[in-house]
């Protein structure tokens, strides 16, 4: 069983009266349980150079709903170093905000199935505010992986 | 102007060459160097029953929170925990409206709710908030919540 720990420190010295110092730390488990997350996308990169849509981890959300409401973690950082450049990061179709430069997300994911009976089972996507070149990293740690089937040629 | 960092450490023994995530950053007002300067603080909620809320309201700005603006393309950040010791229990966190007090039902694209994910107990998340007028609403349902055991949940939202 492998083990996955997360840690965040949000900090500033100046933002209130006091300073602020928060602290958390969690175990990666599969949904209801204490056993460890063992699946993971790895961590991808990738330079897009068009605005449009993109669904950056397809290949766990086709073809059915078996992991629908499992545990999932995702990542996703911009790795621009214009602070004027960023990321609209959506998930199924409803933008949850803005990644700028330098920023990340760490968020869980239930793969929920869209109504729209598209198989789109809460796609994450970005789109790059430029398309002059924009890097961006991302990894999913996951329960569980359905990967596209063989696309044979049958002519 | 304000400084706020984030720092984000993530090990796992998941492959043969693992996953190390460190990885920090400078909240900063949208397309800009200048550092978010506003916030709710930390905020503690009690939650009595299994009723889908509003965690934190999208387009706020000008209305309940002075000066809250949180919409449109801005920069706002939340973070969320769940304050639990039982991995069992969860609370969902969604993106859109409230169903009006009683058990979320939409799970689709067109802006009513849609399902982010699960925080289990002990778990967080911290993503940043569009925060759009009436579909940007933070929102949470716990899974399991009485009076006299109350889902807790921790968050804090920075904003322009």
């Amino acid at each position: 069983m492998a083990t996955t720990t997360a840690a965040i420190t949000l900090t500033s010295a100046d933002l209130l009266t006091d300073a602020l110092s928060l602290s958390a730390t969690n175990t990666l488990y599969k949904a209801g349980t204490t056993v460890g997350l063992d699946q993971t996308t790895g961590m991808a990169r990738a330079f897009l150079t068009a605005t449009t849509v993109v669904d950056i981890f397809p290949q766990l959300i086709e073809g059915s709903i078996a992991f629908e409401n499992k545990s999932s973690w995702v990542y996703i950082c911009n790795k621009s170093e214009d602070e004027t450049e960023f990321f609209t990061v959506k998930i199924c179709e409803n933008v949850i905000g803005k990644l700028y430069a330098g920023d990340f997300l760490w968020m869980p994911w239930s793969m929920r199935e869209s109504v729209n009976a598209n198989n789109h089972h809460g796609d994450i996507t970005v789109a790059p505010s430029v398309d002059t070149g924009m890097a961006i990293e991302f990894t999913c740690i996951n329960e569980g992986t359905e990967y596209p089937t063989e696309n044979l040629v049958t002519s | 102007m304000a400084t706020i960092t984030a720092q984000l450490t993530v090990n796992s023994d998941i492959t043969d060459y693992g996953i190390a995530i460190n990885k920090s950053m400078t909240l900063t007002k949208a397309g800009t160097n200048n550092g978010l300067e506003r916030t709710t603080g930390v905020q503690r909620v009690y939650l009595k029953d299994t009723k889908h809320i509003d965690l934190a309201k999208g387009g706020l700005a000008n209305t309940n929170l002075e000066d809250m603006t949180v919409t449109g393309n801005t920069a706002g950040k939340v973070y969320i925990k769940y304050l639990s010791d039982d991995t069992s229990k969860y609370v969902i966190i969604g993106l859109g409206n409230e169903a009006d007090n009683v058990t979320a039902t939409a799970l689709n694209g067109d802006a009513t709710f849609f399902e982010i994910g699960r925080l289990y107990g002990n778990e967080w998340m911290i993503i940043p908030w569009n925060g759009a007028s009436n579909v940007g609403d933070i929102t949470v349902q716990p899974s399991i919540a009485t009076t006299a055991d109350q889902a807790i949940v921790e968050y804090i939202v920075f904003f322009e």
